[in-house]
């Protein structure tokens, strides 16, 4: 065949009804002519004839030829329900019944006899564009009947289809159709089956033509696989097509989301490395516990490794580097959140609550507890990702705190994720607090806690601040700790912020995250936290320099960019955390998470 | 201006067998059923309608002139009929028919005699009327 006519067949049987072969019969010509007419507009291909016994001799001679028949009741030389009777016997083809009568009797007597339809003259063409869910239906039983039985009489299903795709064409085609349907268990007649080796050569197939030619007919040649017809192969193609597509709407909402830094963040941070931070959070704490709130937390958890995955796709990461505003960086991370296919539905959810909370907040720390724990555990997370990101970025991560956490407390940090989220915008992360958190560009907002944690509480333990501070800063590298820093701090922040910021609670916190977290290289980028953290924290301080050190020695990032300014930031994040309403502390709502040993409860949310 | 007058001509022809219930919808669906595929279906149906009904009427009066009528075959004639009117929106020839049709149920000789007369005339009338709007048409 010439292309033209395989593109035309394959035209064809892609878009089935049109070309079906229907045979008309009616005594009366006028209203043969008519039914002509209509079929004709319907596109199907007609053949007319106005006896009865002509028809059926022309369904003997090859039933393939037919895919459809409609026949008047009234015929002079045979009765209309005896030739249905006739063809649904000896051709299981649909007969569909015509007539100028609609008596209920009538109509009755036409079902029983095995009528796929009764139509009542005149005909209209609405009703006929429609018949053609007759031959499918019929060939969809024919094909489960075959299965069943693979008689012969399954075979004319199945040939049905094959007829279909090929009679369009030409009659050449049913010789073909006749031989395959020899073959009683002939792939066309029986369903076809795409097995994965099946599909891998319609894929490979479809690659090697290019997606805008690949046409079944092509496709099937290339295949090359016995009785595979092209109807199958079309109607596979358009189920593919229908993936493809859905995929890509999915991966550009990805994108769309994640795009931002956060992504980036992730990527820096391999899932692996978010193993790592996993495992580095908190000590363990953080991973589950994760500061995040309650429910969140854990779910962070497992959502983080989670989302770390996902996470690599932007959505988690996003930094928010709204940094001029908490906020914006958590609505991303809320987008984060949801494009973490990954993330567990609650994680999620409650990641997008942390994150929206903390960016929009800042100011509201409590919120931004939630948002630090992201962004703390986004720090974690970063644990490849570079200290500097970590305090940026991750405001982004807002959902990624979830990833953090796991990475490592660091996403409860986010709780100071707030102030991460402030501190992850990296600056922008002070802003609210009026001061920039140096780098807590990494989202991680747990890093930048320490950083731009204007949090001054937070700074304590580097997380202390919690989250919204700085403080968690320390907290995020540990990955968990930072989260369990960042609660202490959050928590501890408020006594300290407040001036009642118990940094030292914080500290207490801080130093035990911060240890935990010292301990888990997550915090690498705090660890540069601690760093400066302890030097800035203003809790006791205790706890700081334990916490600091161990942050240094986790963090090798987080100080880099913004510890220097860590000091700076310390000290403006305190203000920051004066200023704002330091609720981390019970606000976080780290609580759950936060380490049963630690005593974060004092604080009211702890 | 010629051409439009007959264009004209034709759309007035052709309302009016509409409004004086000559055609009905259906004649409009055969109009519609004219494409470049088809360009003459119309009338080609039409000149079908009318030879097959011509030969319908014929066998009615045969039928009518045996004694006693069959009742039977008149309505199954009648149905023939109907079925054809329909099928071109031949509407009060159909009419017509139906009352036939029920004469013939009623088994009233005199009734479907007097039936078959009117569906005759309107049937004449009718052909007349499309013969000339066709030809004005054409």
């Amino acid at each position: 065949m010439t292309v033209e006519e395989i593109r035309g067949s394959d035209h064809e049987i892609d878009r089935f009804p049109i070309g079906m072969r229907v045979l008309a019969v009616d005594d009366n010509p006028t209203c043969l002519k008519l039914l002509e007419g209509l079929l004709r507009k319907c596109q199907y291909h007609v053949t007319t004839t106005n006896q009865a016994i002509t028809a059926l001799n022309m369904l003997r001679e090859n039933r393939n030829r037919f895919d459809l028949v409609i026949s008047d009741v009234y015929m002079p030389d045979m009765d209309g329900f005896k030739l249905l009777e006739l063809v649904g016997l000896e051709m299981d083809l649909p007969v569909i019944m015509l007539s100028g009568n609609g008596d209920r009797n009538l109509v009755m007597k036409g079902v029983t006899h095995g009528a796929c339809d009764y139509l009542v003259k005149p005909v209209r063409l609405e009703e006929l564009r429609n018949i053609w869910q007759h031959v499918i239906r019929r060939k969809v039983e024919s094909k489960s009947k075959n299965n069943h039985e693979k008689s012969d009489q399954g075979k004319e299903g199945g040939d049905q289809n094959e007829k279909l795709n090929r009679k369009r064409k030409d009659e050449d085609t049913d010789e073909e159709n006749g031989n395959e349907s020899d073959d009683p268990t002939t792939k066309k007649k029986a369903r076809v089956v795409w097995s994965i080796d099946l599909h891998r050569k319609f894929v490979a197939a479809i690659n090697q033509l290019g997606i805008e030619k690949a046409v079944p007919k092509r496709i099937l040649d290339l295949m090359n696989v016995d009785g595979l017809t092209r109807e199958n192969v079309a109607s596979h193609l358009q189920k593919y097509r229908l993936y493809l597509k859905r995929i890509s709407q999915q991966a550009n909402m990805v994108v769309t989301f994640g795009g931002n830094d956060a992504s980036s963040y992730m990527r820096m941070s391999p899932l692996d490395g978010l193993g790592d931070f996993r495992t580095l959070s908190c000590s363990g704490r953080l991973p589950n516990a994760t500061y995040a709130p309650p429910g969140m937390l854990g779910r962070l958890n497992s959502a983080t490794g989670v989302a770390l995955h996902s996470l690599t796709a932007p959505p988690l990461v996003q930094p928010n580097h709204t940094q001029t505003k908490l906020q914006p960086a958590v609505s991303s991370n809320h987008q984060n959140v949801n494009l973490f296919q990954g993330i567990p539905p609650s994680f999620d959810l409650d990641q997008r609550q942390y994150c929206s909370k903390p960016n929009t907040q800042l100011t509201d720390v409590s919120s931004i507890d939630e948002s630090r724990i992201f962004t703390g555990t986004n720090l974690a997370g970063f644990s490849s990702i570079d200290e500097p990101r970590m305090f940026r970025g991750s405001s982004t991560f807002t959902d990624p705190i979830s990833v953090l956490a796991n990475q490592a407390g660091v996403k409860l940090t986010s709780t100071g994720a707030e102030s991460f989220n402030d501190l992850s915008d990296n600056s922008g992360f002070l802003d609210q607090n009026g001061n920039q958190p140096p780098n807590f560009s990494s989202n991680l907002n747990l890093l930048p806690l320490a950083e731009s944690y204007s949090y001054p509480a937070v700074i304590n333990g580097g997380f202390s601040s919690n989250i919204t501070t700085a403080a968690a800063p320390i907290e995020p590298h540990g990955g968990g700790l930072v989260g369990d820093i960042v609660q202490n701090v959050n928590r501890s922040l408020p006594n300290q912020k407040g001036g009642t910021r118990s940094k030292q609670d914080y500290s207490q916190y801080s130093q035990n995250a911060l240890t935990t977290q010292a301990t888990t290289s997550a915090l690498a980028g705090y660890g540069s936290l601690s760093g400066p953290v302890s030097h800035s924290r203003p809790n006791g301080g205790r706890s700081i320099p334990v916490q600091t050190e161990q942050i240094k020695l986790q963090s090798g990032f987080v100080s880099n960019k913004s510890y220097g300014s860590l000091d700076d930031i310390i000290p403006g994040m305190m203000k920051q955390e004066q200023d704002t309403t330091m609720p981390m502390n019970g606000e976080f709502g780290y609580d759950p998470y936060i380490d049963p040993d630690r005593e974060y409860n004092d604080e009211s949310s702890l | 201006m010629e051409q439009n007058h007959t264009k004209r001509q034709i759309k007035v022809t052709r309302n009016s067998l509409f409004e004086q219930g000559y055609l009905d919808e259906q004649f409009s669906q055969l109009e519609d059923l004219q494409d470049e595929a088809n360009p003459n279906f119309v009338k080609e149906i039409v000149t079908l309608f009318f030879s097959d009904s011509t030969r319908l009427i014929r066998n009615v009066e045969n039928a009518l002139e045996s004694y006693p009528l069959d009742f039977c075959k008149l309505d199954d004639y009648m149905h023939q009929f109907m079925g054809s009117s329909s099928s071109i929106g031949a509407k009060k020839v159909k009419n017509e028919c139906t009352q036939f049709q029920e004469c013939c149920k009623a088994m009233n000789a005199d009734g479907c005699i007097r039936a078959f007369q009117r569906v005759k005339q309107e049937h004449a009338v009718l052909k007349r009327k499309l013969e000339a709007y066709f030809q004005v048409s054409l």
